[in-house]
């Protein structure tokens, strides 16, 4: 940081917050992405804060590693956390003005979003196949499968969303209408659904 | 951000990526195999999985480049989320009032067969 005059400190100070710009330093469409983020960020908390109180006052709990595959848990993790690397290069290329790079990362992270769902789509009907539903399940707690298939539920459509979005910018990157914005504003948008993804793993499925 | 070129970029997210992946299997091998109690163990998934989203929240979402004022926009709500959850949460520790009482004995699974717990 170099150092500033203090009337250069003021000027700076007085034209952001005088309505001509941005307080936050950003373009309004990465503002209200950012404020879509944390108040969904919020409700994801809410889930994970429930569960942890239904999971508290439970009798019991299932090892949660003996009813799913480790393994599965691991790839989709694995895959995700990838997808969001490959966003964050597709992001880097698109602000480079690179649009073939920004597509080619676009349709990795795309593929990687479709991955990901397939695993769940496997590991649900699965679950659904052993006897669990939203208010029963053959281990005798009902929060547990309820917990699983609303905050797994919810944050696949979410996967879902993202997929679709990520499309749309992919595909109007191919016809040249696309900025840097656009793409960063879809790529914020993935990174949070894999940061929600990485408190499900942590929470859910190993604590 | 483009002043850096973007072969640097790529290099920072293939490196960040990597320290995810490791993380990841550090949180697996804290999970799935039962060394530790169960508060250091919940201890040591919560503090992997905050160093994953700082991770996450300052390469891959850029706030390492962002203004502190939207830095602090978007961990505040959380850190407070946190505290709240925390004020509230001993109740559960010691009051018997809230236990969940509707476990049923058996189960019928869909084939027809009764499963017992």
């Amino acid at each position: 940081m170099e150092s500033t005059s203090l009337a250069e400190q003021e000027r700076v100070v007085a034209s952001d917050w005088g309505g001509g710009k941005s307080p936050f330093g950003t373009s309004w469409s990465k503002f209200m992405m950012w404020i879509f983020i944390i108040s969904d960020a919020l409700t994801f908390a809410g889930f994970l804060i429930a569960y942890g109180f239904m999971r508290r006052i439970a009798p019991a709990w299932p090892v949660q590693m003996e009813v799913f595959s480790p393994l599965l848990i691991t790839f989709m993790t694995f895959v995700l956390i990838s997808s969001s690397a490959v966003m964050a290069m597709a992001v880097s290329a698109a602000r480079a003005g690179d649009p073939k790079s920004a597509v080619k990362f676009l349709g990795l992270t795309i593929v990687g979003g479709a991955i990901f769902l397939g695993c769940q789509a496997y590991e649900w009907s699965h679950f659904i196949r052993e006897g669990a539903t939203l208010t029963k399940n053959p281990w005798g707690v009902p929060q547990f499968s309820a917990a699983f298939f609303v905050i797994t539920g919810f944050h696949g459509f979410h996967v879902f969303s993202g997929l679709t979005i990520l499309t749309i910018v992919a595909l109007r990157a191919t016809m040249g209408k696309y900025s840097g914005d656009s793409v960063e504003n879809a790529g914020l948008y993935w990174h949070f659904v894999d940061v929600v993804w990485v408190f499900v793993f942590a929470f859910f499925y190993l604590l | 951000m483009e002043s850096h070129g973007h072969a640097h970029g790529y290099r920072q997210y293939f490196t960040t990526w990597l320290w995810l992946l490791g993380m990841t299997l550090l949180a697996l091998v804290v999970g799935y195999f039962h060394f530790l109690g169960e508060g250091v163990k919940a201890f040591a998934l919560v503090t992997i999985t905050l160093a994953k989203i700082f991770l996450i929240g300052s390469i891959f979402m850029h706030l390492k480049a962002e203004r502190v004022n939207l830095v602090m926009l978007t961990f505040t709500p959380l850190l407070l989320s946190i505290i709240l959850f925390f004020f509230t949460f001993g109740e559960t520790l010691k009051n018997e009032t809230h236990q969940i009482q509707n476990q049923s004995p058996t189960f019928h699974l869909p084939t027809g067969e009764v499963k017992e717990h």
